[in-house]
């Protein structure tokens, strides 16, 4: 008992020390008076005062400050002890006078100061393992080696789902969560700008990282070789290719894949942040310059069988591809216009075109040549009806590129409004493309273009049509559908409203600009577990692929192989997604033995099939309470596997185990964010029956970031 | 829990339609028909509309929302969206045109391999128009064929007379009910809508509105 005193009231009279001398320093430098309430007024108004290195130096003196107001042990605290306090600082009493006072200390502060040691060594082997966390461009081509990516990178795209559920901001793992402040609204404003400091330091010290620079420029490289590996897709492409998309993850090969493995060798949520926020400045970039991303189709519409991800970037990429096309379009029609307005000035008859021309031209009835617009090809052998001239079918907008979480918004608007506003859009566009590449046109012209069963000729005989579906013949030239002469008919009252006006002159249907920005404000937004687990699922899709290539030529082993790929095909489409994470971890590493050591797969194959046909041990292993699965044979999977794994290798599946649990427990036990940055060692989780501590824990970090000791 | 969810939103499972094909074989007038007895002639469909109809098939009571879309090739791109998570979709021909069954082979079909993200979709195959037939171009036998073919039902109805117009609907019902995974969708939908009551109405109000 008197040695543990002695150390605990040493470190206390070291502290306090500290805390004094300081206290003494703000006390004299700001004259403080003794009433606490004006002594927070006093300090805001000091901190105004004085040149800027002076006001620099106040603000580290006023932090200081608070952090001795706000280290109170509990029953300390009323206005008479601090009083009291200051009294006998300023006499000089001995020092045998102060430790007097921290015999007075309770017993319940003094593991605050063990806590903040321990927070300090742990921020510390954070700094010196900040080099190891960064995978470097090296390590990762090395492990391309290996027929499919290691399972520990899947592991930890699974341990940032879990993490990502507490939060729906990416930010939250690259800098501390504000602690909760009831101060005065001066000192939370410059928590948050110092907050936000903080944060823009760390991004920027990320983004110019060697590694970091190396790893985006070999991401996004133009060539196209990065993590490449050997996909015999000869034989099986349909199975290959359907994978996958099965479980709605992104095609082998594409960008979204190798970003999967790039992010999931991050060893700190923090470090896996901080790439995506990198990825996303870069996929500006591209976007500013008018560069396709690799790894995605240049200019396919979104798949909605993938997942959302790979879909933006499609987006992405056919935006570019759109906005090029349209510059050239603009061009093209401006130099037309031109050219036609030259040839004008320099003829002024409008007898013939001029040959070298290419031109086109529609001759009015009144015998006027009218310059055509837009106009793309002939449309077959049609010819307006009114004029003569053949008909020209137009350049027309094209069509909006939905993703899927578009698609769903769209459909709820529609199904809450009635709204047929995009399909009318659209219609207005095509007639006003059509009446500027055929001066002249009437609605009828339209029609026998855009909707020829509404175009009734006038040949064959009439009587045996029903009043219902057709109409008797009043024209030598044929007429509308009985439904397209209806009274009201939107089709007329469109066409009437349309001017005039080519397909790239006109509103957009679709904006590209407002399209792309919408996606890269939502990757700056995502929700951590929402991109992490499109990333997991796109990696799992990769392993899969590869091995079913691999092993079906194997017959022993391709039987367990499609077990495991029924499993996660159907667990990837269900609901209950994040609570299946970690069996689906498991499936890849039980295809990853059977790549890596195919005599043990079998074996533990056979030990399965022996199981299976023992009618006692599948009730015993029920019995046992294991959680039942949704299919009884995987259950048989996963008791062979446990069966099977615990003699050989005892030790590593302990650790992997242990590995897993202390990373999940350390998020619940856990308030403060630094945790999630590396999980703490077994024994050293902090109860959650002392909240106080925790507390004053997140007051501390926040001042132990500020001015280390 | 079913019977508690069934009696606040009024109906145990809820499902997604879409009727597509060539612009002009009835889709429209079969699916006015089918909601309101109407057989009236209608406007050509502008992108696409939707009515919904509540009716009960094989003891349950069901919400179809029925996706109508419009069949021009221009407006393909456009309506692809909605073969999103459909659990049924109608093919529709009409008898006395050729090309539009030929287009169902050729052009549908493969629309809806193509954009349907719901593999266990139940597809039907739709002859409408039978009532004139003095004007058939498209046998039964032919029908049957292709619905073999993609692996679905053949049903030929008049939207005129309303011939086997409801047998249609009720049909791919059934149907629908018989997938466990599109059984489940249903229901998941009804629960998702009992959490928006409003919207729900609001829906009602405007498939009873629009025309």
């Amino acid at each position: 008992m008197e040695p543990h005193a002695s150390s605990f009231v040493s470190k206390a009279r070291t502290a306090f020390h500290s805390a004094a001398a300081k206290a003494e320093r703000v006390l004299t430098d700001f004259k403080i008076d003794l009433d606490s309430d004006k002594q927070f007024h006093d300090d805001d108004f000091g901190m105004q005062r004085g040149d800027e290195s002076a006001r620099s130096e106040n603000e580290s003196k006023f932090r200081n400050e608070l952090k001795h107001i706000k280290w109170r042990p509990p029953g300390i605290g009323t206005k008479q002890d601090w009083q009291d306090r200051i009294n006998n600082i300023r006499k000089g009493r001995k020092e045998v006078e102060v430790t007097d006072k921290v015999g007075d200390v309770n017993v319940g502060s003094v593991p605050f100061y063990d806590e903040n040691l321990y927070i300090l060594n742990v921020k510390n082997d954070l700094d010196a393992k900040a080099s190891e966390a960064i995978p470097t461009v090296e390590g990762l081509t090395a492990a391309t080696k290996h027929p499919i990516p290691p399972s520990s990178v899947l592991k930890q795209l699974a341990i940032a789902i879990e993490a990502g559920r507490q939060t729906n901001s990416m930010k939250d793992f690259v800098a501390s969560s504000p602690a909760r402040e009831k101060a005065g609204l001066s000192i939370s404003s410059v928590k948050a700008l110092v907050l936000r400091e903080k944060e823009d330091k760390l991004t920027s010290e990320f983004s110019s990282d060697e590694k970091v620079v190396y790893l985006i420029n070999s991401l996004f490289d133009q060539e196209g070789e990065f993590l490449r590996r050997k996909i015999n897709s000869d034989p099986e492409e349909t199975s290959i290719s359907s994978l996958p998309r099965d479980i709605h993850g992104a095609p082998p090969e594409s960008l979204v894949v190798k970003l999967a493995e790039v992010i999931g060798n991050f060893k700190t949520l923090r470090g896996m942040s901080l790439f995506w926020s990198r990825v996303v400045d870069e996929l500006r970039k591209h976007w500013s310059e008018e560069k396709h991303l690799l790894g995605v189709p240049p200019d396919d519409i979104p798949d909605l069988k993938s997942c959302l991800l790979y879909q933006q970037f499609q987006v992405i990429n056919c935006c570019i591809s759109r906005k090029r096309r349209h510059i050239i379009a603009i061009e093209s029609l401006d130099s037309m216009v031109m050219e036609a307005n030259s040839n004008t000035s320099d003829s002024a008859n409008y007898m013939g075109r001029i040959p070298t021309s290419p031109l086109l031209y529609a001759r009015l009835r009144t015998g006027e040549l009218v310059l055509r617009l837009g106009a793309d090809c002939p449309s077959g052998d049609l010819t307006l009806l009114e004029t003569g001239e053949p008909a020209y079918s137009p350049v027309t907008q094209e069509g909006p590129l939905l993703t899927e979480d578009l698609i769903k918004e769209t459909e709820e608007f529609v199904l809450r409004t009635g709204s047929v506003g995009a399909g009318c859009s659209q219609l207005l566009s095509d007639m006003q493309a059509f009446k500027a590449a055929n001066p002249g046109c009437i609605l009828e012209d339209f029609v026998r273009w855009y909707s020829p069963p509404d175009w009734m000729e006038s040949e064959g005989s009439t009587e045996d049509r029903d009043s219902f579906y057709g109409g008797e013949s009043m024209s030598s030239r044929g007429q509308l559908s009985l439904r397209m002469q209806k009274e009201g008919n939107l089709w007329r009252e469109l066409w009437e409203t349309s001017k005039s006006v080519p397909a790239v002159k006109q509103t957009p249907l679709y904006d590209e600009d407002l399209a792309v920005e919408g996606i890269l404000d939502a990757f700056e937004d995502i929700q951590p577990s929402e991109l992490y687990r499109q990333l997991f699922v796109s990696l799992l899709g990769l392993g899969f692929a590869i091995a079913e290539t691999m092993l079906s030529g194997d017959i022993d082993t391709s039987k367990l192989f499609n077990d495991c790929k029924e499993y996660i095909v159907t667990t990837s489409q269900s609901d209950g997604f994040h609570e299946k994470v970690n069996e689906l971890v498991q499936m890849y590493e039980t295809v990853e033995k059977m790549l890596l050591n195919p005599d043990k797969a079998l074996k533990m194959m056979k030990h399965m099939e022996e199981s299976t046909m023992t009618t006692d041990e599948p009730k015993r292993r029920f019995s046992t309470g294991e959680p039942k699965h949704r299919f009884k044979r995987f259950s048989h999977i996963f008791g062979g596997k446990d069966k099977l794994l615990t003699p050989v290798r005892k030790d590593e599946v302990n650790d992997e185990e242990k590995q897993i649990r202390h990373s999940f427990s350390s998020f619940f036990d856990s308030k403060s964010s630094l945790f999630s940055k590396k999980p703490p060692k077994p024994g050293n989780l902090y109860p959650g029956e002392q909240p106080l501590s925790l507390e004053r824990l997140d007051s501390y970090l926040d001042k132990v970031q500020f001015h280390p000791i | 829990m079913s019977s508690s969810s069934g009696q606040s939103s009024g109906y145990d499972l809820s499902f997604k339609i879409l009727l597509i094909g060539d612009s002009g074989v009835g889709k429209s007038s079969l699916l006015v028909s089918f909601i309101s007895s109407s057989v009236e002639d209608l406007s050509p469909t502008i992108g696409v509309d939707f009515k919904i109809k509540t009716l009960t098939v094989g003891g349950k009571r069901l919400k179809l929302t029925i996706w109508d879309t419009a069949g021009q090739e221009r407006f393909r791109t456009l309506n692809s969206s909605y073969y999103r998570k459909a659990q049924g979709i109608i093919l529709v021909y009409d008898v006395t045109r050729r090309e539009t069954f030929t287009n169902l082979s050729e052009v549908w079909s493969k629309e809806v391999e193509l954009y349907s993200t719901n593999q266990d979709c139940v597809k039907i195959l739709v002859g409408n128009k039978v009532d004139r037939d003095t004007e058939r171009a498209v046998s039964r036998e032919e029908g049957l064929a292709l619905a073999k073919d993609l692996g679905c039902l053949l049903l030929e109805c008049s939207a005129k007379t309303r011939e086997n117009v409801e047998q249609c609907f009720e049909e791919l019902a059934l149907k629908i009910m018989e997938a466990p995974s599109l059984l489940e969708e249903g229901s998941t939908a009804v629960k998702r809508s009992v959490l928006k009551p409003k919207q729900e109405s609001q829906a009602s109000q405007n498939g009873g509105c629009c025309s």
